[in-house]
Formats: structure tokens, C-alpha cells, sequence
């Protein structure tokens, strides 16, 4: 009796085990998928929520945190350029438009996943300033291999702090 | 001793499936953490770049589209789009095997005002959501070869072989360094994306001056920004060059001649 439980426990931690960290062919724990409704639908991003186009880029918190939204899409970032203070901590929240895709930022350490139905959060802090492309690692569709964002990492000092509702890029406007 | 532990048995089966329970409860615990609204002190205006999403609804609403009543609704575009979806002003676009869905879209768009154009808005006044998916349905149905009796605009000059060769490079490579996809891998023949017209039969002037539109933002009805990223990172001289290349029907997808 007690190895029999011992065994179904056993099965069931290997079972969990295997759904928090990946699901099906996203590497996301599966509760990522269970948001109920309040998930972002990949195919309404742009009318409501958190990823319509004026709320993209950087960000400030009410508690003075940085919080950059992105999307991925079929063949570009948006934005296509971000620009971030290095030495403070910032959180990416990512979802995607469409297929999964993969982002690192070149020479760091950091890397995302992006998927669709799912907003992936993660919170960074550049130690140093500089230029880094954003690549697609998760082969997308036809033109994933021309698939690449940047990342603008200034001197604190050079970040001029947020005002309440701006939204920050180094894109040309 | 055996005694002992058949009387332990129910109590400590008990302590296992609690410890299992509380186990299954974690998951629940970190999907209530991830999908907690930010709380947002000052949201900036929202702007919404076009009504149209592709939504289920949406799709059934094109797909119905019947072409016999398309037909007949498409003499009132004749005069500037051509009798057989092919225009005799480069200025004005081919409409010959577009798109269903971007067809529909920029009807839409037109509608509602989130793309502009003095004519265009006035003329989709006049149209329905039905109207457009059956004129839709219609012009997907035009063939996109050539034809000796028609007055078109649409196999222009060739492009100068520098410029050429610029453009063939954008269209099948498209430029990794600078975040350019390739324009085959959204426009076909390679792949195709909702809402991404083919352009292989697409007038040069038309092409360019959306591209200019794009660049600078004078045009903004692309969902998630997609075109006007692209179209931003092109210097003025690619934006001719792809233009002049798939106006001359040099562009690679569906046979033009």
C-alpha cells in the first residue's frame, strides 16, 4: 500500500515536473497557457489590453520599476529598436502575434521566449552600455533568418527619467 | 507489529494525498501571479491602427463572399481599376488576384477612415461589409495574365540594373542587419501572411508612394506595425528600386506574361 503510493506520488512529480518547465513544443511551464481570458488573443493584440501600438516600448511603473512591452511578429519586433538603462533592472513583458519565436540579446546573457496566447515576463539588468542585435532563435517562417530587433543600452545618467504615460524607443518617429 | 501498521495505513494514505493535493495547488498558484494585470497609473491615448482583426468572425464573413454579385458591384471600379482589374494610370493599383483578406481589410480601413485617401473614402461609404467580401471574392477570381486588348498601365520600364539588383537582393534575402525580412517571405510566392497583398502584378508608382506613405507615417492602418517598421529602415533609393522591380512584372509569384 504505501509503496504503491509512494510510486503514484513519485509519477505525478516527474509529471509536474515536466509541465512547469515545458509544454508540448514551447518551452513554457503550461499555467503560461491558462491565463482564462485574460491571455492576450494573438489575433486582437492591436485593439485593446497592454500590446496596443502606443503602449509599446519602455515604460515607467507607478512604483518607478522599467517595464518594456514588446510583440514578435512574422517577420519584425515591435519595436524594432528599444533603448534601455544599463545598471537598473528592467522587465520585459513579451507576447507574440503569431508562431513562437525566440530572442536573445547578442553578447548578454539574456534571451526570451515569445509565444502566442502567452505574455512571457522577465526581468534584466544590463551591466553595460551598448549596442546589441536582437536575433530570432526559434525558427518562425520564411524570412526568420532576417528576423532582428536592437537594443540601445545607455549610461543611466544619459536616461532621462520617464514622464507618467510616455513610451520610450529609439525608433525614428 | 503488523497490527500496528495496517491501523497506520488509512491516517498516513491520508498525509500522502494532502501532500499530492497541495503539489497539484502550486501550478495554480504562479497562473494567478502571471496573469495579474499590471496596475498602470497613466495610460497613454490608445491608438488602434485598423478595426479589422483577424478574428474567426472576420474570416467567415470574406470567405462568404460571392463573386456573381462582385461582378456586378465592380462597374463602379472599372473606371479607375480597369475592366479586367488591371488600371491604365500606375498611379492607381491592379486589383487583378489580390488578396481576399487585405482586400477586405483596406475596404474596411477606407471605411472607418484609418487609411485615407480623398476618392477611396468616399467610394467605400457606399459599400458593406458583405459588399466588400463579395468584390473580394471577385477580384481574387481575375487572372493575372496578359492581355493584348486591354489598356494597361502594368508591365513598366525596367529598372536600371543597378537599382535591379538592389531590389532582387531585398525581395528574396531581404537585409538581416538592418532587420529587413524579405519581401517574398510575407508578399509570396515563398509564404504568405494574413492581410499581406501579393504584389507581383502591382503597378510601380502605387507600390512607391504606399512605401513612402509607411515610411513616414502618412499611412498607418498595418496591424502591430509590421509594414511601417519595414518600410522605416529602407533607404529612398530601395524603396524605388523594389517598386520599379515588381512594376516592370520582374517580381517573383504568380506568372504576369
Amino acid at each position: 500500500m504505501k509503496k504503491k503510493i509512494g510510486f503514484v506520488a513519485g509519477v505525478t512529480l516527474v509529471g509536474l515536473a515536466l509541465l512547469s518547465t515545458r509544454f508540448y513544443m514551447v518551452d513554457l511551464p503550461v499555467w503560461h497557457f491558462l491565463g482564462g481570458g485574460k491571455a492576450p488573443d494573438p489575433a486582437t493584440l492591436h485593439l485593446a489590453g497592454e500590446f496596443v501600438e502606443s503602449n509599446l516600448g519602455a515604460a515607467e511603473d507607478p512604483s518607478g520599476s522599467l517595464t518594456v512591452r514588446m510583440i514578435a511578429q512574422q517577420f519584425v519586433f515591435v519595436p524594432q529598436c528599444i533603448v534601455v538603462p544599463a545598471g537598473v533592472p528592467v522587465t520585459f513583458r513579451i507576447t507574440s502575434a503569431d508562431a513562437v519565436h525566440k530572442l536573445s540579446f547578442l553578447g548578454t546573457d539574456y534571451g526570451l521566449k515569445a509565444a502566442p496566447g502567452a505574455v512571457t515576463e522577465a526581468t534584466f539588468t544590463f551591466a553595460k552600455a551598448g549596442e546589441f542585435k536582437i536575433p530570432c532563435h526559434e525558427f518562425c517562417g520564411a524570412g526568420h533568418y532576417a528576423m532582428r530587433g536592437h537594443l540601445k543600452v545607455v549610461p543611466r545618467d544619459q536616461f532621462a527619467s520617464l514622464l507618467p504615460g510616455e513610451r520610450r524607443t529609439c525608433e525614428p518617429r | 507489529m503488523n497490527h500496528a501498521s495496517q491501523a497506520a495505513g488509512p491516517r498516513s494514505g491520508a498525509r500522502w494525498l494532502g501532500a499530492l493535493l497541495l503539489l497539484l495547488s502550486i501550478p495554480l498558484l504562479f497562473s494567478e501571479k502571471d496573469s495579474s494585470p499590471q496596475p498602470e497609473n497613466s495610460e497613454p491615448p490608445v491608438r488602434v491602427p485598423s478595426d479589422v482583426a483577424w478574428t474567426g468572425e472576420t474570416l467567415t464573413i470574406i470567405s462568404s463572399g460571392d463573386a456573381f454579385r462582385g461582378l456586378l458591384l465592380a462597374r463602379r471600379c472599372n473606371h479607375c481599376h480597369g475592366e479586367e482589374g488591371f488600371s491604365s494610370v500606375p498611379a492607381f493599383p491592379n486589383l487583378a488576384g489580390e488578396d481576399r483578406l487585405s482586400f477586405w481589410k483596406q475596404m474596411q480601413d477606407f471605411r472607418s477612415g484609418k487609411r485615407t485617401s480623398p476618392v477611396m473614402q468616399v467610394i467605400a461609404e457606399g459599400f458593406s461589409a458583405r459588399d466588400a467580401a463579395d468584390l473580394a471574392a471577385y477580384y481574387s477570381m481575375l487572372p493575372t495574365t496578359s492581355d493584348p486588348q486591354d489598356n494597361r498601365a502594368f508591365p513598366q520600364a525596367m529598372p536600371d540594373p543597378s537599382r535591379a539588383s538592389m531590389a532582387i537582393r531585398l525581395i528574396v534575402f531581404g537585409d538581416g542587419q538592418r532587420g529587413i525580412p524579405p519581401c517574398q517571405s510575407c508578399h509570396g510566392p515563398v509564404s504568405y501572411v494574413k492581410g499581406a497583398p501579393p504584389l507581383a502584378t502591382q503597378n510601380a508608382n502605387y507600390l512607391q508612394q504606399q512605401l513612402e506613405h509607411f515610411s513616414n507615417g502618412n499611412r498607418s492602418n498595418d496591424i502591430n506595425v509590421r509594414m511601417r517598421s519595414i518600410a522605416r529602415q529602407l533607404t529612398a533609393d530601395e524603396r524605388t528600386a523594389v517598386s520599379e522591380y515588381y512594376g516592370a512584372g520582374l517580381g517573383p509569384g504568380v506568372s504576369s506574361r
